[in-house]
């Protein structure tokens, strides 16, 4: 578990001040709850925000919009590799018609 | 911790390597602790500016620095770790979100429920997945004495116009509470749905009544067969038969018929009890005054003895 000084300390830019800003906010959750843990993802997390601000310069206010998307899409690439992990547990024969029948479905004008 | 080693040397980012050697050997001339005796300042800062010198004035490590890779104090800088190295993962699980598609269930009967909060491999929206068993719904149900004797299939309509079948066993009892399982309210998030309990009500029967397994029915008789016995007719919850009634019975007088009563659950029989009650005609006419008259004169019989005695 890393503390707020580690993730201060490892990631640039932070301070004290808007780490405990972001968790407030609800856009990192600390991985342990009592005691207040930074996992590696929180700490990846942290540096994510940074960028949005810093870099990117995106507003406050607009954090956690993107943080939104970027967690559905997240979600949805969790599922989709699910899916995919099922499908190649399939035998070869109906993998295939599998992907016969996404490949007919798929738009034409994708790509 | 030294911010920019080309300040601290006192170099432009772009100086050649011969003007960073030029500049280091000025400094250190200047700063040397050995040239500056009891001099902490200048020792620290020449510390800095050697620290320096031994990065940029190597091409390598130069290199390195520019592009960011070690820091000024020549730490191997950690490159920054993307988000989203972690997001796919067990790490990233709890920002994961898939509140945002629970609609997918439109497009597939088979596999829509698969996916957003109510099923899925693994959890999203905040690693929270809810599922909750249905709620048992409670009803009653009326039905009548020979139903509950001998089992029937009865059907329930529901407040909501839906409707539930509900068979019930030979020999279910008043109060007894029948559990169909999964036919309560459904289960939330993929949970099974919970159980109606129905609760039975009997209605009253005009000639049976019931005892524990036994049934039991009043049968009046005759004065003569309260006399002189005979077959009597009675009825039982599987039609009629005939009874004997002995001769000289009195009001009272209970017959058991074996195996008449209801279905125990370990498949053998209660009985029927018949209880006897003699019912003197309507109207007493003159042969029967005669005769009661006639015979008491001769027969004189004390049943109340005992009565007398133990008062």
């Amino acid at each position: 578990m890393l503390t707020e000084r580690d993730i201060v300390s490892r990631v640039q830019h932070v301070t004290v001040t808007r780490l405990r800003v972001w968790v407030r906010q609800g856009w990192i959750r600390p991985a342990a709850k009592e005691v207040q843990g930074f996992s590696e993802a929180d700490m990846a997390r942290a540096a994510l925000i940074r960028d949005l601000e810093d870099k990117l310069g995106f507003d406050e206010d607009q954090v956690p919009v993107l943080l939104n998307l970027i967690d559905q899409i997240h979600g949805l690439r969790a599922e989709l590799k699910t899916m995919l992990d099922a499908l190649d547990d399939l035998p070869e024969e109906v993998r295939a018609t599998v992907k016969m029948r996404i490949t007919k479905r798929k738009p034409k004008s994708r790509r | 911790m030294a911010d920019d080693l080309y300040s601290t040397l006192g170099v432009a980012r772009t100086a050649k390597a011969e003007d960073i050697v030029k500049a280091y050997r000025k400094l250190a001339k200047k700063l040397h602790p050995d040239l500056n005796p009891g001099d902490k300042a200048a020792e620290d800062k020449f510390k800095q500016v050697t620290a320096a010198y031994d990065i940029l004035g190597d091409a390598e490590k130069r290199r390195r620095y520019d592009a960011g890779e070690i820091d000024a104090s020549g730490q191997e800088r950690p490159q920054q770790r993307y988000y989203r190295e972690y997001a796919g993962g067990e790490d990233g699980a709890r920002y994961r979100s898939t509140a945002g598609y629970e609609d997918l269930g439109g497009f597939s009967d088979l596999f829509g429920d698969l996916f957003g909060r109510g099923g899925g491999a693994r959890g999203g929206a905040g690693g929270q997945r809810f599922a909750m068993r249905g709620q048992d719904a409670q009803y009653r149900l009326e039905i009548d004495f020979l139903e509950a004797v001998n089992g029937a299939k009865k059907r329930i309509t529901l407040p909501d116009g839906g409707t539930l079948d509900v068979t019930i066993p030979a020999g279910v009892d008043e109060g007894q509470v029948m559990r169909l399982k999964g036919k309560g309210m459904p289960g939330v998030g993929g949970a099974e749905p919970g159980d109606a309990l129905v609760e039975i009500l009997v209605k009253p029967h005009p000639v049976f009544k019931r005892e524990g397994d036994d049934i039991v029915v009043e049968v009046p008789i005759t004065f003569d067969e309260a006399v002189l016995g005979g077959k009597v007719e009675v009825p039982t919850i599987t039609g009629k038969v005939f009874a004997t009634v002995p001769p000289g019975t009195n009001t009272g007088k209970t017959l058991r018929l074996k195996g008449r009563g209801i279905k125990r659950k370990n498949g053998k029989l209660g009985d029927e009890l018949v209880k006897l009650t003699v019912v003197m005609p309507d109207r007493i006419d003159d042969d029967l005054k005669a005769f009661a008259e006639e015979w008491r004169d001769k027969h004189r019989y004390d049943p109340r003895r005992k009565l007398r005695e133990q008062a």
